[in-house]
C-alpha cells in the first residue's frame, strides 16, 4: 500500500539509528527477492499497469470484462471497412446490385513482443536487449508490433495476413519489459539502480515518461455555466450539461447537451475535430423509438405541478414537430441520410444503418443498450432544466471531484488504435482509387493485388509511437478527445533523485490553462486535499497547473466487477429503472458509471451507501474496495443530488479509516466532499465524523513529506523547499557508470540527514544522499554574509564540504560528420592515419597526448578547450581529422564506449564520451538548507579567523540572522537544535511533521536533549571572535542543519566581456554567453546614466565598447556615403578632362558628390562663356540642390569637395546612412 | 621518393600521399599498429577489435565496448 504501511518489515532497524550496516549490507548484496525499498515500486503503479493493461496477459484484474487488453478492444472497437470493385457481379449476399464483390477489412488481433536481437544477428547469446543497453547505446527500448489483418471477399473464407508495425517503445518494467520481474540482485546485474522502478520508456537514450494529465471525470454528468457558449448560435444559452462518455477500450467522446432560449436542448459532440449538434429530441426518438408521451413522462416524472419543467418539456415536444419525423426509424434513416458523407461508411449501407452507427459510435458511447442511453439522456435532461431553473448548481470543472487522470498507458492505447484505424482506412481508400481511377479495377481474388495495395500504406505504427514519444506532440485526425496537442511526453532528467522521483507523481492540468488569463484554474481547492499536495507545485508561471500527487493516492488502474451491484442494491430497497411511475419529487437517481441502474428515496439511498460501504470495507456480498460510492444528499440549490457510482479506472483514491468498524476505506474524490474525515484520531467528533486519516501527513506529496519540521515553517518556504530540493545537486544514480545523461551533477560527499521525518527512510532516502550536514552559526559576522549570503569555512571547503562533480556526455557520430552522400558504406573511420606520425619523440604529433591510434580518446586524459577529442580517416582523402572539445572547462575522460549497432554487423561508426568536470564550491555557489533559505557563498573566510565557540567548535556555514524575522522558517531554527542534540547523542531525529503540540513542544524536547549533552537548553552558546579572540556580547545560535549544494554556479552563469565578437552587419556586440557576447545595455539603463549625468560612462558602454567608429564627412553636404580616394601618396596630382588639378584633402580624400556638382558646374560655366550665353538657366538647376545644404556650407563650394572631416560615429549610424541612400533618403550630418 | 623519406615532415607527407592518391607509396614505414583491447560492456570480456571490425562481443555478442583505463601515467597537478 501507498501508505508505507509494509514500513515495518522493509526497515526493522529502530527508528532513531542511521541503519548504516543495513545499508552498507544492502549496497554490498542486493536482496535476492523483491527490492531493497519496495515502496518506490507502488507510486509508479499508475504508470505501470496502465501500459500493462494495453495486453491480454496484463496481471490486471479484469472486473467484468473478459480480460482482454485495451489493444484487443480498440481493434474489435475499429470494426471492419467494406470497399467494392465496382465491377457490377453482383455477390451473392452483397445486397444492392451493382456494387461488385465486397472486400471487407478487419483486425483480429495485435501483438507486441518483448525487446529483442534482431533476426540478422546470429552471434549475440542473450537474445533479449535490456534497458541499460538502449541506454547506453543511445538507441530506442522498442518491441515489435505486428497485426493481424484480416478480409474476406464476398461471404468467402477469411484470409488472414500477418503486417510488421515496427517496432514500438516498450515501457521499461511493464510486462513487455525484460527486466519485469528482477529483482533488486538481477537489477544491478543488468546495470540497473537497485531500486530501479520503471514506467518511462527510452527513446534514444533518454528516458521520457508521459505525464500524467487531469481530464473531466468520465461516465458523470456535470452542469456549467460558460458565457461561451452563447457564441454557438441564436438562442444559445450559457447553460449546458457535459458528460464525457468513455468506451471500454479507454477512448472517449465528450457530449454536451445546450439549453436553447427557447425551452429545447441540443446534443454536441465532435468527429474527427468537427463539431456537430443535433435537436435531443432526434436523437431520443432515434434510440428507442420513443413516443411523445415517454419523453414527457420520462422528464417530468409526475411532478406536473412544476409548471417551469412542464412549459420546457412541452416546447421541446413541439418544436419537434417541424422535422415531421414520428418513428425512431424515420429518425435514424434521417440522420444516416444527413451523415452519410461525414461518416465514410460501406456504401451498401442503408441511412438506417448508418443512422444507428453514428448513435452508437458518438452518443453517450459508454453504454451499449439504446434503452441505457435514453434514460441517461433523460437524466441530463433533467439536470439541464434543475441548473436552468437554478434548483441545482454549477459543477467546478477545476475540482478534483470531478476529475480524473489521463493515465500514460490509456493515451498509448488510444494512439495506437488510432494509427491502427488510419492504417485500415488508408488500406480502404488506396482500394478505391484504385477502383476508380484505376485503368483496370483491381481483382479483388488476386492476393497479389491486395499484397500490393496493403505495401502503399504505411504500417509503421512503431516511428510514430517513438516520435510521439520523442516530442510529445500528438498528431492525430480526430483529437483524442483531449484539449491539447503538445506537451504529453517530459524527460525523467536524473538530476538528483528526488526530482527523478516527482516527475512520476507529477499531474498537468492541461496545457490548455497555462494560456488563460483567468487564474481560477490554479487554485488550490479543498477537494484536492488528500489527492493533490498543496505544498509540492512550482512557483511561477505553472503554479497550480503542475501539481503532485500526494503520497498516499492511487489511481485506480484496473477495471471492478460490479455487475452484481444493480441487483444487490435493487434487492435493498431500489427501484428498477423501468417501473412505469416513478415520482421524481421524492426521488433520486442511482447511477453506476454513468448508467442509471434505478431511483430510490433519499433516505433509502442514505441507508444503501452507507451499507455499501460497510460492505465494500469489510468485503461483503462482493463489493470491491475501490468503488467509489458518491452519494450526493439533497440541498437548496447545490449539487444535483443522486447516489453516484464509480468503479472505472483512472479515478483517484485514497487510503483513510472508516470509523464506522474500524475497517480501511479507500475514498475517491467524488465522494470525499460528502465526508467528515478528522485529520488525527483526536479530532474525531461522535456522529459527525466519518473517517480517520491513516496519518496526518499523508495529504503532502513525497518530497513536502521530506521536508524536516514543516509544520513550523510558513507555508511559502515549505514550497520553495520543494523546489529546491530538486535543483540539488546530489547523488542522481548508483549506477552512474551506465549511465549516458547529457549532464549528470553528482555531490561527492553526501551524508544522511541527522535530521530526517520517518518517511525518509520508508522511501529510502539514504540510498541517494542529497546534501551535507553542516554545523551553521546564525550571526552577523564580517559582513560578507548580508543579504542572504552565506560564508563556508574555508577548511570545511577543503575537507570536501559541498565538493561536487558533473558529468557531461558527448557523442561522436561519424554517420553524421559524412552527411547523406553515402549511405551503403561509411567512408569516415576512427582511427589515426598514416599522416599522423604516434611513435614516442619530438616528431610525435601533439594529438597523441590526447588519443590512442584508435582515434579515441585516453581514459583519464584531461582536457581543455580545443583538444582533440576523437581523430577519424576520411577514405575520400586519407587524412585523418580531429573532432575537438568544445567546452570551456577543463574536464577528465571518464568514459569511452563504442556503440555497435543493432545487430552488432557494423563497424565503429559512434562513440559516446562521459567527460568528469570537477566543481568544488566557488564563490558565488548556491547553497541551501532544507526551509526555503537559499544563499549564495560570499567568501571562503579562513578558519583561523572563524568565531569558535567554548568548546573549540567552529561553523562551517555563517548566515545571517535577518534570514529568519520575515521569512519565519522556525523549522530551520528547529532543525539546527535537533541536529545538534542528534549529532551529540547519535540519534536520527525524527522530524515528521505534526507531531508536537503546544503543551508538548519541539524546543523542550530537543532543549533537554541538549541540557543533556552539555549544551545550553535553547542551542545558543558564548562565541568568540575568530580575529579578536573576545567574547561576543550575545550567545550565538549554532547548531547542526542539513545543507543542500544546488546546481546553479557561478562557472555556468558568468557572463562577462570587454571586447570580443561583434555582429558584422552592426558591428555592435553580438549577445549570448555562450559567444562570448555582452549583456544588453538597454534604453532603461542608458535613462539611469542620463540621469545621473555621468556622461563619460555613458559614452564609454554606448559607443567606445559598442560599436566606435571614425568615418569622413563631408563639411560642404554632410554626407558619409560620398567619400572617394585619390592616389596622391607621390606628390601626383590627379588631372581632370579640363586639364585642371582636381582637389583633394590632405589625403587625397575628397567628396564624390560635391566634387561632380563642381565638375558640373564647372563645365557649364565654360561652356556657357564660350556661346557667350548667360548662365542664369543653368544656375537655375542647381538651386534646388544648394537649398538643401545650410549657408556656411556653401562657402566651401569653392573647395569642390576636398572639404572632409574625420568624425566619430557609431557603426550603426553609418549602416542607417547607406540603408537610407538605397531608399533615396540622403543624411545630411552637420560638422561644427 | 627517396628523398621524400628522408625529410618526413609531416606536411610534406600528407601532401605527397594526397597527391599520390590512397593506395600511393607510404612515405614513412606506418609503425605497426598494434590492436586496441577494449572490454565488452555486458560480460567484461576482453576484446580485440581491429579498425573497421565490427563492434560486437566475442563472448557474448553484445554490442557495446568500453575503453579500458589507459596503463600511461596519468599525472596532474592537484591545485
Amino acid at each position: 500500500m501507498p501508505d508505507g504501511s509494509f514500513r515495518a518489515s522493509s526497515s526493522s532497524a529502530p527508528k532513531d539509528t542511521f541503519s548504516t550496516l543495513a545499508r552498507e549490507k544492502s549496497f554490498k548484496s542486493p536482496t535476492q527477492t523483491g527490492h531493497t525499498v519496495p515502496i518506490l515500486n507502488e507510486f509508479v503503479k499508475p504508470h505501470l499497469e496502465s501500459f500493462n493493461a494495453l495486453f491480454d496477459d496484463s496481471g490486471l484484474d479484469s472486473g467484468d470484462g473478459d480480460g482482454r487488453g485495451l489493444l484487443s478492444l480498440g481493434i474489435k472497437e475499429i470494426g471492419e471497412r467494406v470497399v467494392f470493385d465496382g465491377k457490377g457481379t453482383v455477390g451473392a449476399e452483397s445486397g444492392q446490385s451493382g456494387w461488385g464483390n465486397k472486400l471487407s477489412l478487419w483486425f483480429e488481433s495485435v501483438s507486441i513482443a518483448r525487446p529483442m536481437v534482431p533476426e540478422k544477428d546470429t552471434t549475440a547469446k542473450v537474445r533479449k536487449v535490456f534497458p541499460a543497453e538502449a541506454r547506453e547505446r543511445l538507441s530506442s527500448y522498442r518491441g515489435r508490433m505486428s497485426v493481424k489483418l484480416c478480409y474476406r471477399i464476398n461471404d468467402g473464407p477469411v484470409e488472414t495476413e500477418l503486417r510488421d508495425c515496427g517496432l514500438v517503445p516498450i515501457m521499461v518494467r511493464s510486462v513487455r519489459c525484460n527486466i519485469s520481474r528482477m529483482s533488486s540482485s538481477e537489477l544491478v546485474k543488468h546495470h540497473e539502480e537497485a531500486e530501479e522502478f520503471g514506467g518511462y520508456f527510452i527513446i534514444n537514450g533518454n528516458e521520457r515518461l508521459i505525464r500524467y494529465l487531469i481530464l473531466p471525470r468520465r461516465n458523470h454528468v456535470i452542469s456549467l455555466v460558460r458565457p461561451s457558449f452563447t457564441n454557438r448560435g441564436p438562442s444559445y444559452t450559457p447553460q449546458a450539461v457535459q458528460i464525457r462518455c468513455v468506451r471500454p477500450d479507454q477512448t472517449s467522446v465528450t457530449n454536451t447537451l445546450h439549453y436553447l432560449s427557447n425551452g429545447s436542448a441540443m446534443l454536441r459532440f465532435s468527429w474527427r475535430k468537427q463539431e456537430y449538434v443535433i435537436p435531443i429530441m432526434l436523437i431520443l426518438k432515434a434510440l428507442v423509438g420513443a413516443s411523445d408521451k415517454e419523453i414527457f413522462e420520462g422528464v417530468m416524472m409526475q411532478d406536473y405541478s412544476n409548471t417551469f419543467l412542464t412549459d420546457r418539456v412541452e416546447l421541446l415536444l413541439r418544436s419537434f414537430k417541424q422535422y415531421s419525423l414520428y418513428t425512431g426509424d424515420q429518425c435514424l434513416e434521417y440522420l444516416g441520410d444527413k451523415f452519410r458523407v461525414v461518416a465514410g461508411m460501406a456504401d451498401d449501407w442503408s441511412n438506417k444503418a448508418i443512422g444507428a452507427w453514428l448513435i452508437q459510435k458518438l452518443v453517450l458511447v459508454h453504454l451499449d443498450s439504446p434503452r441505457d442511453k435514453f434514460r441517461m439522456l433523460i437524466f441530463m435532461l433533467r439536470k439541464l432544466f434543475a441548473l436552468v431553473s437554478h434548483s441545482c448548481a454549477v459543477d467546478n470543472p477545476d475540482s478534483p471531484q470531478h476529475q480524473e487522470v489521463l493515465l500514460p498507458g490509456t493515451l498509448y492505447g488510444m494512439i495506437i488504435k488510432e494509427k491502427l484505424e488510419e492504417a485500415l482506412v488508408q488500406l480502404q481508400r488506396n482500394i478505391i482509387i484504385d477502383t476508380v481511377r484505376g485503368d483496370t479495377s483491381p481483382d479483388f481474388y488476386d492476393k497479389r493485388y491486395l499484397k500490393k495495395v496493403c505495401n502503399r500504406v504505411s504500417w509503421d505504427i512503431g516511428a510514430k509511437l517513438a516520435n510521439f514519444l520523442a516530442t510529445g506532440n500528438l498528431i492525430s485526425p480526430s483529437g483524442l478527445d483531449l484539449q491539447q496537442a503538445s506537451g504529453f511526453t517530459i524527460v525523467a532528467e536524473k538530476l538528483n533523485w528526488m526530482r527523478y522521483i516527482s516527475h512520476f507523481r507529477s499531474i498537468h492540468r492541461g496545457a490548455f490553462f497555462a494560456e488563460l488569463k483567468t487564474t481560477t484554474v490554479r487554485k488550490l481547492l479543498p477537494e484536492a486535499w488528500g489527492f493533490l499536495c498543496p505544498v509540492h507545485t512550482p512557483d511561477g508561471s505553472p503554479c497550480g497547473l503542475l501539481n503532485h500527487l500526494s503520497r498516499t493516492c492511487r489511481i485506480i488502474t484496473s477495471p471492478l466487477a460490479v455487475a452484481h451491484i444493480p441487483a444487490l442494491l435493487a434487492a435493498h430497497g431500489m427501484s428498477q429503472p423501468f417501473s412505469p411511475s416513478i415520482d421524481g419529487r421524492r426521488n433520486l437517481c442511482v447511477q453506476l458509471d454513468g448508467r442509471v441502474i434505478g431511483w430510490a428515496s433519499e433516505s433509502t439511498l442514505k441507508t444503501l451507501s452507507t451499507n455499501l460501504r460497510i460492505w465494500k470495507t469489510e468485503g461483503k456480498h462482493n463489493i470491491p474496495l475501490d468503488l467509489e460510492i458518491g452519494f450526493v444528499p439533497t440541498s437548496q440549490g447545490g449539487q444535483y443530488p443522486g447516489l453516484y457510482l464509480f468503479s472505472t479506472r483512472s479515478r483517484m483514491m485514497r487510503p483513510v479509516k472508516y470509523l464506522a468498524n474500524g475497517k480501511d476505506d479507500q475514498i475517491g474524490s467524488f465522494e470525499q466532499v460528502y465526508m467528515d474525515i478528522a485529520c488525527t484520531p483526536e479530532e474525531i467528533e461522535q456522529n459527525v465524523s466519518s473517517h480517520v486519516e491513516h496519518s496526518s501527513t499523508n495529504f503532502l506529496s513525497i518530497l513536502a513529506n521530506l521536508t524536516p519540521f514543516s509544520d513550523f515553517n510558513q507555508s511559502p518556504r515549505n514550497i520553495y523547499q520543494c523546489q529546491m530540493g530538486k535543483q540539488t545537486m546530489g547523488t542522481p544514480t548508483t549506477a552512474l557508470r551506465h549511465r549516458t545523461d547529457n549532464k549528470l551533477y553528482r555531490l561527492q560527499t553526501g551524508q544522511s540527514p541527522i535530521v530526517r521525518p520517518v518517511l525518509h527512510n520508508t522511501y529510502g532516502m539514504d540510498c541517494f544522499p542529497n546534501g551535507t550536514n553542516a554545523i551553521v552559526a546564525v550571526i552577523s559576522y564580517t559582513g560578507y554574509d548580508m543579504e542572504d549570503a552565506m560564508i563556508l569555512n574555508k577548511s570545511a571547503h577543503e575537507r570536501g564540504f559541498g565538493y561536487g562533480t558533473v558529468y557531461k556526455s558527448q557523442t561522436v557520430d561519424l554517420k553524421d560528420l559524412q552527411g547523406r552522400r553515402n549511405v551503403s558504406k561509411p567512408t569516415l573511420h576512427f582511427g589515426l592515419g598514416n599522416d599522423i606520425r604516434i611513435e614516442e619523440g619530438d616528431r610525435q604529433h601533439s594529438c597523441c597526448q590526447f588519443l590512442h591510434p584508435d582515434g579515441l580518446p585516453i581514459v583519464g586524459t584531461r582536457l581543455s578547450t580545443g583538444d582533440p577529442i576523437a581523430a577519424y580517416i576520411d577514405d575520400t582523402t586519407g587524412r585523418t581529422k580531429f573532432v575537438k572539445y568544445k567546452g570551456d572547462e577543463l574536464g577528465y575522460v571518464d568514459t569511452v564506449r563504442l556503440l555497435g549497432s543493432d545487430a552488432g554487423d557494423s563497424e565503429l561508426q559512434k562513440i559516446h564520451i562521459t567527460l568528469r568536470i570537477t566543481r568544488a564550491p566557488v564563490i558565488g555557489d548556491k547553497f541551501s538548507s532544507r526551509h526555503g533559505q537559499k544563499g549564495v557563498c560570499s567568501q571562503k573566510w579562513p578558519a583561523i579567523d572563524m568565531p569558535f565557540s567554548e568548546s573549540g567548535m567552529q561553523p562551517d556555514v555563517i548566515i545571517n540572522p535577518h534570514a529568519f524575522p520575515s521569512r519565519m522558517t522556525i523549522g530551520m531554527l528547529v532543525e539546527s537544535m535537533a541536529g545538534k542534540a542528534g549529532a551529540m547523542h547519535g540519534l536520527a531525529q525524527d522530524a515528521t511533521p505534526f507531531q508536537f503540540t503546544e503543551e508538548d513542544t519541539a524546543v523542550d524536547y530537543f532543549g533537554e536533549q541538549l541540557v543533556a549533552a552539555g549544551y545550553n537548553y535553547y542551542g545558543n552558546e558564548p562565541m568568540y571572535s575568530g580575529i579578536t579572540g573576545q567574547e561576543f556580547a550575545a550567545d550565538i545560535y549554532i547548531g547542526v542543519v542539513y545543507y543542500q549544494r544546488l546546481r546553479h554556479m557561478v562557472l555556468d552563469k558568468f557572463q562577462v566581456r570587454t571586447t570580443g565578437p561583434v555582429d558584422p552587419v552592426t558591428r555592435q556586440p553580438v549577445k549570448g554567453r555562450k559567444r562570448a557576447g555582452g549583456i544588453r545595455f538597454g534604453e532603461m539603463e542608458r535613462d539611469a546614466l542620463i540621469a545621473h549625468g555621468t556622461s563619460f560612462l555613458l559614452q564609454d558602454r554606448l559607443m567606445n565598447c559598442s560599436d566606435y567608429s571614425t568615418a569622413w564627412v563631408c563639411r560642404t553636404c554632410g554626407s558619409l556615403i560620398s567619400l572617394g580616394y585619390d592616389d596622391i601618396r607621390l606628390g601626383e596630382q590627379h588631372i581632370g578632362p579640363n586639364a585642371m588639378a582636381k582637389p583633394t584633402g590632405p589625403g587625397g580624400e575628397y567628396c564624390r558628390v560635391c566634387r561632380s556638382v563642381a565638375e558640373e558646374e564647372d563645365k557649364r560655366a565654360r561652356e556657357a562663356l564660350s556661346n557667350g550665353r548667360s548662365n542664369a538657366a543653368s544656375n537655375q538647376v542647381h538651386t534646388d540642390l544648394k537649398v538643401a545644404i545650410s549657408s556656411q556650407h556653401v562657402l566651401g563650394s569653392a573647395r569642390k569637395g576636398s572639404d572632409l572631416d574625420i568624425i566619430a560615429v557609431p557603426y550603426v549610424f553609418r549602416y542607417l546612412c547607406a540603408e537610407l541612400a538605397a531608399m533615396g533618403i540622403a543624411i545630411s550630418v552637420e560638422v561644427h | 621518393m627517396q628523398a621524400c623519406t628522408q625529410t618526413p615532415t609531416f606536411f610534406s607527407a600528407a601532401v605527397m600521399n594526397s597527391a599520390q592518391g590512397a593506395n600511393g607509396g607510404m612515405q614513412f614505414a606506418p609503425p605497426p599498429r598494434q590492436d586496441m583491447e577494449y572490454l565488452c560492456a555486458d560480460c567484461g570480456a576482453k576484446n580485440e577489435i581491429k579498425s573497421r571490425e565490427p563492434i560486437r562481443c566475442r563472448e557474448c555478442g553484445h554490442r557495446i565496448m568500453y575503453k579500458k583505463r589507459t596503463k600511461r601515467m596519468v599525472q596532474f597537478e592537484a591545485r
